[in-house]
């Protein structure tokens, strides 16, 4: 019995280290533009290969358009921004800035669509239709009539899973504060 | 080997590989696509894991010191994610430029046509990526990663279009391969690769690696094995077949897998003339000794390696062992299938101890000889640089 225990706790220490070191990686210089390309990019690739081989902007450019043939959600618009900051922040002809707030990062100035867009959210999920995991209208489709759904997707929302939706994981997000993952929660639920 | 027993042993593993098939689909997970950890457990712990998404993974050069590339050696590289295809249920559909369109269940194929076994070789055209400075863009793939040789079984794509009816203007086939994207609007890997290629004795639609079945990652049910050629030719998950009056248009033809046609100043961008990427140059590499191996001054070393070339012959292998001042010529296998690669040991006495550095340099028939480095390219393809080994000879 004691044994059991152990094991399990030693497997949930070693599930955080692992994750831990996930949520390490995957992370861009922070500067304005960093949150949108990190959300873009990372659909599909991790984010080594933007930190391993900066490119000129030339390259970069046609980088861009070859990964929205291949079929990356991204408007005209957005492209232009993640142009700009790859070719300022990881460019092989000049050294990158100093790191610096994301100000473009997306969302103005509504509680939810900050949160959104500050944890990665908007990356993977749109309201209503499915970009890499499940609409929000479809998981609130999910949950309704669930006496019990606020508490499952907090937790499904803070500690990540995988197999409900498909095969691609959802990362944890430890780091959400208790009023933020209610935000999230209750807006969520109400997108049917 | 005498073509009365190649038939046999084809036939043989190509039975064997459609028993074991129907254990696989047993143990078939109800997702439409296979986990990373799930491809991970047929893969030798030693492979080094290069990106999880898409997962791409190759063993070092010392640990691919076989005539034959074991299954759970070979290199993974996929574009998008790995299908669970229920194989009961697979079809392969020729179409296009053909008198009439056909459609294969993967049991019929080998009714229908010769089954033959070949030793072929694969290499991602992106393999050696990360020797290149300054860095390219793409999977940085070990200098000696992304290739393997192992024994396909299948059938001759040449045989299943001449069975539809190849019409006189047809110059390129293309595969398509049921790999599913992260999203709905990711674009379809189609590849497609030209007519006299297509129709060439060694190309074949396979449903066997090392006399199993197809794993999943490797393509299973069936996929296409273009040994020599990039190995983004050989679709794996191949469901369709078309035949095409010029070379296809997507973005894994125009996009990827392109060089420049002229070489260009290391860290320039892609100019406008480019040429696709197909057959590979002639490499080598030294698989024996491994890195840094230890060995007592007075005794000799055996230097063994592989070497290939996507089409000709491996014509000679060359060892040096001053930092390339002076070349010999190493013992070279010359047999084997076409595509195969071809084994090669040279016998080293080192006239002092301390640190020695090895080099291997092929030839091809047609006089190419491998550079020290290639020429550089904006996607960083074709590495064929001299292999290089250090190892230390001790007082």
């Amino acid at each position: 019995m004691l044994l059991l225990k152990l094991r399990e706790l030693l497997g949930v220490v070693l599930l955080a280290f692992s994750l831990e070191v996930f949520c390490q990686e995957e992370r861009l210089i922070s500067g304005p533009g960093s949150t949108l390309t990190e959300n873009k990019c990372k659909i599909c690739h991790e984010l080594q290969h933007i930190r391993r081989a900066p490119l000129s902007r030339g390259e970069w450019a046609d980088n861009l358009r070859n990964m929205k043939e291949r079929g990356t959600p991204m408007s005209d618009a957005e492209m232009a921004v993640i142009l700009d900051y790859l070719s300022t922040y990881y460019n092989r002809d000049k050294p990158a800035p100093a790191p610096s707030a994301d100000t473009l990062a997306a969302g103005g100035d509504d509680p939810v669509q900050k949160l959104l867009h500050a944890n990665g959210c908007a990356g993977c999920h749109a309201v209503s239709q499915r970009v890499v995991g499940p609409s929000f209208g479809e998981v609130a489709q999910k949950y309704a009539g669930d006496a019990l759904a606020a508490e499952k997707l907090a937790t499904k929302i803070r500690d990540g899973g995988q197999g409900n939706w498909g095969q691609v994981p959802m990362p944890p997000n430890p780091g959400l504060s208790e009023a933020d993952l209610r935000r999230l929660v209750g807006w969520v639920l109400s997108q049917k | 080997m005498h073509e009365s027993r190649r038939k046999f042993l084809a036939g043989a593993a190509a039975a064997g590989a459609l028993t074991a098939l129907r254990d696989v689909k047993a143990q078939a997970a109800p997702e439409a696509t296979v986990s990373n950890e799930a491809i991970k457990q047929g893969k030798l712990p030693s492979m080094q894991w290069h990106s999880e998404r898409p997962l791409t993974g190759s063993v070092p050069a010392h640990e691919h010191d076989f005539d034959v590339t074991p299954s759970d050696r070979m290199f993974v590289r996929n574009n998008l994610l790995t299908p669970v295809i229920d194989i009961y249920a697979h079809r392969l559909s020729v179409k296009g430029l053909v008198d009439k369109e056909l459609s294969f269940s993967v049991f019929d194929l080998p009714k229908m046509f010769t089954t033959l076994t070949l030793q072929g070789m694969l290499e991602c055209a992106g393999s050696g990526r990360s020797a290149f400075r300054p860095p390219a863009s793409g999977t940085p793939w070990l200098e000696t990663g992304g290739m393997g040789c192992p024994k396909w079984g299948g059938v001759r794509l040449a045989d299943v279009l001449r069975a539809a009816g190849v019409k006189p203007n047809a110059a390129h086939v293309a595969g398509q391969g049921g790999d599913p994207g992260m999203v709905p609007s990711a674009a379809p890997v189609i590849r497609s690769i030209p007519m006299r290629k297509a129709m060439e004795e060694n190309t074949l639609i396979a449903w066997a690696m090392n006399g199993e079945p197809l794993p999943w990652v490797h393509g299973y049910p069936l996929r296409l094995v273009v040994p020599g050629w990039v190995g983004s030719a050989s679709t794996k998950w191949l469901h369709t077949l078309t035949v095409l009056d010029a070379p296809f248009k997507g973005t894994y033809m125009n996009n990827s897998y392109i060089v420049p046609r002229s070489p260009v100043a290391p860290g320039e961008k892609m100019p406008p003339e480019t040429v696709s990427a197909e057959a590979w140059p002639v490499k080598s590499m030294i698989t024996s000794p491994a890195p840094n191996a230890r060995f007592k001054d007075g005794g000799s070393i055996t230097v063994r390696g592989r070497a290939w070339v996507g089409e000709g012959e491996v014509a000679k292998v060359e060892i040096s062992t001053d930092e390339g001042q002076t070349w010999q010529p190493a013992r070279l296998s010359r047999d084997g299938d076409k595509y195969a690669w071809r084994s090669f040991t040279h016998e080293f006495k080192p006239e002092r101890p301390g640190y020695v550095t090895l080099l291997a340099r092929a030839w091809d028939s047609r006089g190419n000889a491998q550079p020290a480095v290639p020429y550089w390219n904006p996607l960083g393809y074709f590495w064929n640089g001299w292999h290089r080994v250090g190892v230390v000879v001790e007082a």
